[in-house]
């Protein structure tokens, strides 16, 4: 009994230790996709969370640069138009970052703009000295300057979360467990630095 | 023609250096390594006794209620822009306890002429934004531009203080992560082949145990460090989200 079977059960075995070893990455990579995943949603929720801060705070500031500075029409419709955008594109993204890097271009596109058109907002105020003198606006101006830097502090860390899911997506053996799950595990979009910061420097000769 | 061309090339060749700049991302300005003490003054920016007795102080509000709370004084963060280093700078040294993040620190940069106020996420609630610029804005500013450096630190450490006030915040207890089936069978396993290695061979049982439980405490150990009576315990493991208001003077 112990002579014919003994070949079968030796190659028995080392399918068996392959088996084992191509099940154990698997599931390992497996698991740490879905860590690094979670990372990735539970950032995007802290962006959108201070996203969400700024949008409830823009109604307060136009109210109050407004009445000391009612006839700026155009920076108010500027400043509205631009919570509006936000408005619809938070309505379709909601969950995840990474259903679509077109719709996350789209968010992140509507979000600078709020960004910039409530800069002008603040440009502006600088003409009117008896309002930023309030006590009222300047509250609001330190909770905006606040929450500004808490978006970029929120939006360097999801992108952190998101290159590290990234590289680890893209390498082997994790890149073939991605491949095996398709949609479940694609590759995570990231924000850019945002236009003001990107702006040339202006050379003069 | 060549006369044109000349300049437009040399715009041309600025600009893509400029483009190259741009593009490589600068290299930020390093963080120093975390304080030692509540009040740390690289800057020769107070006096050695106001700076111990806000030490004292500090040490004291920590021990009373557990938050964490620093004044740092530097000279600069170089390039890199201030409310980006400091969150850099709170991210480091684990301020404030983990999982509470109470932490706050007050920076000030002697060289920059900037202070800015840098909260835990989970102080935001008593320091919110609006406060932390008063703070700077009505205290500490209109103090250090009067020259008097030590009492716009005290100042400020008393108004941050008011603010927070004393009470504790709830103690967050470390918690196991739950266990599923697979982790079972393993632990099963693995005590199993240990039970197996006592009778047949001890001394290997005993060291496959050390094993075990050094690779078990080393994951719990961090974290409980501060607190300790008598010097600064270090950071905790607290995070902040970039909350608080700097000002210039």
């Amino acid at each position: 009994m112990a002579t014919p079977s003994h070949g079968v059960s030796r190659i028995g075995l080392v399918v068996l230790g392959i088996v084992l070893v191509a099940g154990i990455s698997v599931t390992r990579g497996y698991n740490t996709l879905v860590q690094l995943d979670q990372q990735v949603q539970s950032q995007w929720g802290q962006v959108q969370n201070v996203y969400q801060r700024r949008l409830d705070l823009v109604p307060n500031l136009v109210e109050t640069v407004k009445g000391a500075a009612a006839f700026e029409k155009g920076t108010f419709t500027a400043v509205a138009e631009a919570r509006a955008k936000v408005g619809q594109v938070s309505a379709w993204m909601p969950s995840g970052p990474a259903k679509d890097s077109v719709q996350f271009g789209r968010f992140q596109q509507a979000q600078d703009g709020l960004s910039s058109a409530l800069s002008r907002l603040m440009v502006v105020v600088e003409r009117y000295p008896e309002l930023k003198a309030t006590e009222n606006f300047r509250d609001l101006q330190a909770q905006l300057e606040g929450t500004e830097n808490r978006i970029a502090v929120e939006r360097m860390r999801f992108n952190e979360a998101a290159q590290s899911f990234n590289a680890t997506r893209d390498s082997f053996p994790t890149n073939v467990v991605a491949g095996m799950f398709g949609d479940r595990f694609r590759e995570k979009p990231y924000f850019t630095a945002q236009p003001a910061a990107q702006a040339a420097p202006k050379v003069k000769f | 023609m060549k006369r044109v061309c000349r300049p437009l090339l040399a715009a041309g060749i600025v600009a893509l250096l400029f483009a190259a700049v741009r593009t490589a991302p600068a290299a930020p300005f390093p963080v120093p390594p975390a304080p030692t003490a509540w009040v740390t003054d690289t800057a020769g920016f107070l006096s050695e006794a106001a700076r111990v007795t806000q030490d004292k102080r500090l040490e004291a509000f920590e021990h009373a209620s557990g938050h964490q709370v620093l004044v740092w004084v530097g000279q600069t963060t170089g390039d890199t822009p201030t409310e980006e280093w400091t969150v850099r700078a709170f991210q480091a040294w684990r301020i404030g306890r983990k999982g509470i993040d109470d932490g706050l620190v007050l920076f000030i940069l002697a060289g920059d002429r900037k202070a800015r106020i840098e909260v835990g996420y989970g102080l935001e609630e008593r320091v919110p934004d609006a406060a932390a610029s008063r703070i700077l804005n009505e205290v500490v500013i209109p103090r250090i531009k009067a020259g008097d450096r030590d009492g716009a630190v005290t100042s400020g450490v008393d108004q941050l203080i008011a603010a927070i006030g004393g009470q504790s915040a709830p103690t967050v207890e470390p918690s196991f992560p739950a266990l599923g089936l697979p982790q079972w069978i393993f632990i099963g396993a693995v005590g199993l082949v240990v039970i197996v290695l006592m009778v047949r061979y001890p001394p290997l049982a005993s060291f496959v145990l050390n094993l075990l439980a050094s690779a078990f405490f080393s994951n719990m150990g961090s974290g409980k460090n501060g607190g300790g009576r008598g010097g600064f315990g270090g950071g905790q493991g607290g995070r902040s989200g970039g909350g608080g208001a700097t000002g210039r003077w």
